[in-house]
């Protein structure tokens, strides 16, 4: 990755950035537009300034970001979990015979569930609880972050080890001072694809079973008519995603300044 | 060519015939790598046998597939042979060990180090303190003329500098022996031959055993002290050609030497007659 191109701006890039803001623009005036003429029922459709005027409401009492705080700190525990857990298992898959006869057939199996099925069940077995959301987040999070480990592990060229090996690296050390540095760019991918995992799982189960959460604030709104918190919560959790794809961004940025 | 020189050299006579090997000889003994996948079977490496003697510049030639890779992997460890034995000062080898450095045609590099990260690899390994660390690696470092570039990552090199670091890299952590696996072969012709002339410096100074495989004839004669040739696929030592060389005189006029012409013809004859159908063998 190129680093002018995440942290320096070119002149294209701007433009760019422009000509896409510009877009949104439009599209958000033609949504105030159509709300404050009535075009669609007010229900379904609040103009945007009542949203924002929401969304004001809710940040300046605390309610937001209470919330918001919830979600965070749900989707964030279950990423970390499954990373801790994901790396693990894929680059061992990957390193170890054993490893990879027991996990790789998980893996593939384990990949294409679609984990928000399984809401319903974690609300059986351990409840509506932020254990067992922050375990079902882990639970999705865990497969694209051990299938990328897992993959980019293997990819990595036999010379490096070699190299390693050569130059004393014992058999235990590899993992820490060749493997996993060498796969580090595809694992960070893999923890950039879990990220928008960990946020809808928290999202759907806050929805279903409460207990606080932007996703709970919204089916709130839902069930109190109240459609301006509805979209207020919509905007919250998109600021949240924006943001926390960002971070990683500049964290891999920093990570990787090699790549 | 004097095929007495292909059959077999034992050890024991080898080394009798050699006084000056204490460190560092390498002694490979009836030698055959089959590689094996699924149910196909290949010869890669067979009957083939060799001494190479402590401080000697050996050169290895060969037609493209003969095994010549195969043979350097053999040496250094990372691969297994089906029978026969290689030994480093009369120990047989097992696995890859701090004795041999490989310098890699594709440098093999690790990428997430700089280039001081790389050079002081192998003595973070060897459990050698910070500032000798930095120390010895610095030396080569300049040695290879990379001063200024210690804190560059290898992609922000060209391919002869990361050719040198390579070279840096092994040499830092001191292995008696260097096996290369056609280092320069992706270099363009002055570059390879400003390394060439850096390589037999410091084969000089440092006194290394060295194991040089190329597909260049010129190379080969030019580096070496004595250049193996092999058989095509599968590979076995057809015969070895002394160099000898007056190396005093500068690279222009020993090229248009008459010993280096004739030297390599022969080197490049008795290759030939490997590299064209129905030739000898
Ligand atoms: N991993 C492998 N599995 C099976 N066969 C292999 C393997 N590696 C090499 N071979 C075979 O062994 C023979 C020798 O290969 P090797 O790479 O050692 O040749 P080489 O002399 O280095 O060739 P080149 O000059 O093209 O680099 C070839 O026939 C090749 O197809
Ligand atoms: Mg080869």
């Amino acid at each position: 990755m190129d680093v002018t191109r995440t942290v320096g701006l070119d002149r294209n890039d701007v433009i760019a950035a422009a000509k896409s803001i510009y877009s949104l623009v439009l599209l958000l005036l033609l949504w105030e537009f159509v709300a404050q003429y009535d075009m669609v029922h007010s229900y379904f459709l609040p103009p945007l300034s009542d949203v924002l005027a929401t969304f004001y409401e809710l940040t300046a009492d605390g309610t937001m970001l209470e919330h918001a705080y919830l979600t965070f700190r749900r989707a964030m525990a279950g990423l970390l979990l499954a990373c801790l857990l994901g790396i693990v298992v894929g680059v061992l898959a990957a390193r170890n015979r054993i490893m990879g006869w027991f996990w790789d057939p998980i893996i593939e199996v384990g990949y294409p569930v679609p984990v928000i099925a399984l809401v319903p069940v974690f609300m059986f077995w351990f409840g509506t609880g932020d254990l067992s959301k922050i375990m079902l987040v882990a639970v999705g999070c865990f497969w694209p972050v051990a299938i990328n480990a897992r993959n980019a592990t293997r990819e990595v060229d036999e010379n490096l080890v070699w190299s390693a090996r050569m130059m004393g690296t014992s058999d235990r050390r590899l993992l820490r001072r060749v493997v996993v540095p060498a796969a580090a760019p595809g694992i960070i991918s893999g923890v950039q694809i879990a990220l928008p995992i960990a946020l809808i799982v928290t999202f759907v189960f806050e929805m279903v079973a409460g207990g606080g959460g932007l996703g709970h604030l919204e089916i709130q709104g839902v069930r109190s008519f109240e459609s301006a918190q509805v979209y207020a919560s919509l905007i919250a959790i998109m600021i949240v995603g924006f943001t926390l794809d960002r971070g990683l961004r500049y964290l891999r940025g920093r990570l990787l300044v090699w790549t | 060519m004097n095929r007495t020189q292909t059959h077999r050299q034992h050890p024991s006579n080898a080394e009798s015939a050699h006084e000056t090997m204490v460190d560092g000889h390498v002694t490979i003994t009836e030698l055959e790598k089959v590689y094996e996948s699924g149910d196909e079977r290949t010869t890669a490496i067979e009957d083939f046998s060799v001494t190479v003697p402590s401080g000697e510049f050996l050169g290895v030639v060969g037609p493209s597939g003969c095994g010549k890779s195969t043979l350097l992997y053999l040496v250094a460890g990372f691969l297994e042979q089906t029978t026969g034995t290689i030994a480093v000062d009369s120990d047989p080898i097992d696995g890859p060990g701090t004795d041999r450095g490989v310098v890699f045609q594709d440098y093999a590099l690790f990428p997430w180090r700089t280039v001081m990260g790389n050079v002081t690899y192998g003595l973070e390994e060897k459990g050698v303190g910070k500032e000798k660390r930095q120390a010895t690696a610095q030396r080569f470092i300049d040695m290879m003329d990379l001063d200024g570039f210690e804190d560059k990552y290898p992609k922000e090199l060209s391919g002869g500098m990361k050719q040198r670091v390579a070279l840096a890299r092994t040499l830092a952590y001191d292995p008696k022996i260097l096996l290369m696996d056609e280092p320069f072969g992706a270099l363009d012709q002055p570059l390879r031959e400003s390394l060439q002339d850096h390589l037999i410096d410091i084969w000089r100074e440092l006194e290394k055993t060295v194991i040089f495989i190329t597909h260049d004839v010129e190379e080969a004669v030019y580096l070496s002290e004595r250049v193996l040739i092999m058989t095509r696929h599968p590979g076995t030592k057809k015969t070895t050609v002394n160099i000898e060389l007056d190396r005093t005189q500068p690279r222009e006029e020993l090229v248009l030497s008459d010993e280096y012409t004739t030297t390599k013809n022969d080197v490049w004859q008795s290759l030939r007659e490997e590299t064209t159908p129905g030739g000898e063998h």
